[in-house]
């Protein structure tokens, strides 16, 4: 994992160094080709200037022959005079008989004012070629420099160079593999602090310099991971305490009753009480067990919907009318309006679990005399269900938390009162099942609105 | 009448069979596939209550098996698991009823005579217990002779009532037969006592001696003698 070769800082570092070799290469070859061919035109302005000078020594005796007189100056003069029919009419002593190139005549297109080339005897030299009259007879001269204190100039600055290249490269890797740590220090850091928080310390975050540059968003991003891990932490270690919760109550009742009945002996019908007491007690627990199972299916996500269409004033109806009983003992009034037309493509008896929960819920918790009111419609494409209630309403720091599991917002209620405190999730379930979601709504007004918004072509 | 039980689990089955006994039935305990297969080959049952889980051979692989001998015994098949998928896989290996596990004693007992019943048509047009008569075809209830106005609802849980009476009826069944409820997990259990409670006004209030009871525990029952 943190080999040298495959840690972020590593390969930082060498593409970098990558980079700036080629980019140096590039300026290296440019600057090069430019120096070449600014030496060389430095060549061929001075080669003019010779050749200028030559002229001027070029002289024809008086049998007809050609004499160059050089005088006393030293050097190598390397010199032709060609005729303009292509003869050789003069050829410097220096040149030992090696021709500056082709024969020539006068006006060769071919033959350029300016070129280099190389003598039989491997010398580089620089060439120029002009007319020249001479007397009456035009003629062509060819003057030719060697090229070797160019070539070793030439030479010179592309070994500094090619040396420097290297040199900068290294300097290049070490400062940037240093400035690459700097860089991703942070980032180590965060790493180190990433694996201190475990389940334990879910609540501690990661410290964030600069919220602002590209760390920032991933401490950011990562703050909010931790957040929603502790979040549903939170949730699933409450669940586990609340289930346990309910499941030990009944449990300890049966046992309590049953041990003190062993003890006491009795009589037949004491020990049908007892029997009919922990009776009860397995029933509580096979209802919470029941529903504890559909919510853990719900949660695993396997649960196939058995999808028709469903006319949602007909299930709300139905569910009312199951109910109905329940609100005449409290003298309320229950009643279910709306729009006849609304359907959903849904599992009937899932939905119409959930409405049965949600009216249960309000029937239980509005007072005696109190008035509910069913309402089915839709908005914006999606079918609404709302159960309003004119109850006491919920505090607003419960109302976050009522679909949660075996919550309760009165915590004193007893369970024969207020059930296990899941309807109300299995009801969320249900409907998010479905693709819709419940609002809950407190007004001003006494009471509660639960909406069931439910898309109505999900699926 | 002659019951096989299929039971793995020593508690359920003693449990099972001394109950299916008190009832008056003749009952065979199997506690493996196995066992329970071979009973079921070589000797000849009214009824076979069968365990879906079973060490060995479970018990849906035992069904098929013996319905593929054309074994026509009715069988009622107990188990844990009560998503719809199983109940499907239950019913299309040969399983005439299904029952999800932990279950009411009384339920069984009515589901097994439902089994045992099943074919013979009961054309029963009035029900009678003590000096309560109800009439099936107009639908009117009489105590002592005096008229007693029901709801649709209470007619429907008095009669269920009446046909098992003597027996135990716990919610879950009033639950399945008289709301049709299929979700265990629907809050009904209010809903059914406060019927409960207003037939017993109805029915018990102005007359003596009570017919409507209350078993603590598994549910109600309708009966003359009062113990």
């Amino acid at each position: 994992m943190r080999s040298f070769r495959t840690t972020l800082r590593t390969r930082l570092t060498l593409l970098y160094v990558f980079l700036l070799c080629i980019v140096l290469l590039g300026y290296a070859g440019c600057t090069s080709i430019f120096l070449w061919q600014s030496l060389v035109r430095e060549l061929d302005l001075s080669l003019d200037r010779d050749l200028e000078t030559v002229e001027n020594l070029i002289a024809v005796t008086q049998d007809g022959h050609i004499r160059v007189d050089t005088g006393d100056q030293e050097g190598v003069l390397l010199l032709e005079i060609w005729s303009h029919e292509g003869t050789l009419l003069y050829q410097s002593e220096q040149l030992k008989g090696q021709l500056l190139g082709s024969p020539v005549m006068k006006d060769d297109p071919s033959h350029p004012a300016n070129r280099s080339l190389r003598l039989a005897s491997n010398m580089r030299v620089r060439v120029i070629t002009r007319p020249h009259g001479l007397g009456n007879q035009f003629t062509v001269v060819r003057l030719g420099v060697s090229e070797n204190v160019l070539r070793d100039e030439f030479a010179q600055m592309v070994s500094a160079l090619a040396l420097g290249l290297p040199a900068a490269l290294f300097l290049v890797g070490i400062t940037g593999y240093f400035l690459a740590r700097r860089a991703l220090q942070p980032l180590d850091s965060m790493a180190r602090r990433a694996r201190q928080i475990s389940a334990e310390h879910l609540n501690e975050r990661l410290v964030i310099e600069n919220p602002d540059d590209e760390l920032g968003h991933l401490g950011g991003a990562f703050n909010q991971t931790l957040s929603r891990l502790e979040h549903s932490f939170e949730q699933l270690q409450r669940f586990t305490a609340d289930a346990s919760h309910e499941l030990r109550t009944p449990l300890t009742a049966m046992r309590s009753v049953g041990e003190v009945a062993l003890q006491d002996g009795g009589d037949t019908r004491y020990h049908h009480d007892v029997i009919g007491s922990m009776l009860e007690e397995v029933y509580r627990l096979t209802r919470l067990v029941d529903s504890l199972l559909i919510l853990s299916r719900a949660d695993s996500g396997h649960f196939p919907l058995q999808r028709s269409a469903v006319p949602l004033l007909d299930l709300a109806t139905e569910s009312a009318v199951l109910l109905e009983v329940l609100a005449e003992e409290k003298k309320q009034s229950l009643e279910v309006v709306g729009d006849q037309t609304v359907t959903v493509n849904g599992d009937q008896l899932i939905l119409r679990q959930s409405l049965v929960a949600i009216i249960h819920n309000a029937v239980k918790y509005s007072p005696t005399q109190g008035s509910i009111r069913v309402r089915v419609g839709s908005e914006n494409g999606d079918a609404l269900v709302e159960i309003h209630d004119n109850g006491p309403g919920i505090p607003p720091e419960h109302r976050a938390k009522v679909f949660e599991r075996f919550y309760r917002v009165d915590k004193a209620r007893t369970r024969e009162e207020g059930g296990a405190g899941l309807g109300l999730s299995i009801a969320e379930w249900g409907v998010k099942a479905h693709g819709g979601r419940i609002e809950l709504e407190c007004g001003h007004e006494p009471g509660c609105t639960f909406r069931i918004r439910l898309p109505k072509s999900f699926g | 009448m002659n019951i096989l039980v299929v039971e793995d689990e020593p508690k359920v089955g003693k449990a099972l069979s001394e109950g299916l006994k008190a009832n008056g039935y003749e009952v065979t305990l199997a506690q493996t596939g196995e066992d329970g297969f071979f009973i079921a080959n070589s000797h000849s049952f009214d009824l076979i209550v069968l365990d879906v889980m079973l060490p060995g051979r479970n018990g849906i692989e035992v069904l098929k098996t013996l319905r593929r001998q054309g074994l026509q015994v009715p069988v009622l098949l107990l188990t844990a698991k009560d998503a719809v998928e199983d109940r499907v896989l239950g019913l299309d290996a040969g399983a005439d009823d299904y029952l999800v596990k932990p279950f009411a004693f009384p339920e069984l007992g009515a589901r097994i005579r439902a089994l045992l019943r099943r074919g013979k048509t009961e054309s029963v047009l009035s029900l009678k217990l003590g000096t309560l008569e109800m009439d099936l075809t107009t639908r009117s209830v009489t105590r002592d002779g005096k008229n007693i106005e029901l709801t649709l609802r209470e007619f429907e849980l008095l009669e269920f009532l009446v046909r098992n009476k003597g027996r135990v009826v716990s919610r879950e069944m009033l639950a399945r037969d008289i709301w049709k409820e299929t979700s265990r997990a629907t809050p009904l259990d209010n809903v059914i006592d406060v019927h409960i409670a207003r037939l017993r006004r109805k029915v018990d209030d102005e007359f003596e001696p009570k017919l409507v009871r209350t078993v603590r525990g598994v549910g109600f029952m309708l009966s003359e003698d009062e113990r």
